[in-house]
């Protein structure tokens, strides 16, 4: 069995139908005894240069263990599909499983923007309860006079 | 030939893991081996061994394949 890394680009219109292409590529290598080692989907991202007239495009990354009949009936299958804009099948000598470096990147810029959130949602709140005080305070020098 | 600039800057690639192991998806560490206009950068210059040249000249054909990397800097 051999160990390839697959990256494939999907059209981003076609970003839901991922999942599916997905579990569909699964049980294919499944029912081959094959394995997957590492799966990781960066979502859409930014082309370096416009591929189709497309400025972005769903990525997918794939480390599998198969064999070689499986890997032509994968291949067959991008080619034939046209929401996959380009495919690369890379032979590799082992298995990966470490995510890699475009997934923590991902999940670090998550976080971020997670913390941010949090920190903003903080201040509005902080504001609210300052408006309240002052309105209330206005409230009571408005009684007394 | 005497050149008098030598740049002899050692990299240590793959010591400390994934990030500074040469790979297409590792665009932080393949992007200082490009020029601005997205060309890469001569060995002579960098001062990398050769080993290490060709792997990452591999690498950033493979980025350059599947959109990580331009091809050039003034893409239409």
């Amino acid at each position: 069995m051999r160990h390839y890394e697959i990256v494939f680009l999907v059209h981003p219109d076609q970003s839901a139908q991922v999942s599916g292409m997905i579990d569909r590529y699964r049980a294919t290598i499944e029912n081959a005894s094959g394995t997957i080692h590492r799966l990781e989907d960066w979502g859409r991202r930014h082309l370096a240069y416009p591929i189709k007239k497309l400025q972005k495009a769903h990525y997918v990354l794939m480390n599998i263990e198969c064999d070689q009949d499986t890997i032509k009936e994968l291949d067959s299958s991008f080619r034939f599909n046209d929401a996959v804009l380009r495919r690369m099948i890379i032979l590799m000598k082992d298995a990966v499983t470490t995510p890699s470096i475009i997934a923590s990147e991902d999940s670090k810029a998550a976080e971020i923007r997670a913390a941010e959130a949090k920190a903003e949602e903080a201040k509005a709140a902080a504001a609210a309860a300052r408006a309240e005080a002052e309105s209330s305070v206005e409230a009571t020098t408005e009684d007394s006079e | 030939m005497a050149r008098q600039m030598r740049r002899k800057k050692h990299y240590t690639f793959g010591a400390e893991g994934e990030e500074n192991s040469i790979d297409y998806k590792n665009i932080e560490l393949l992007s200082e081996f490009v020029t601005e206009t997205g060309k890469i950068v001569p060995s002579r210059i960098t001062g990398t061994t050769a080993k290490n040249q060709r792997q990452i000249t591999t690498a950033v054909k493979r980025a350059r394949y599947i959109a990580l990397m331009p091809f050039c800097d003034a893409h239409d």
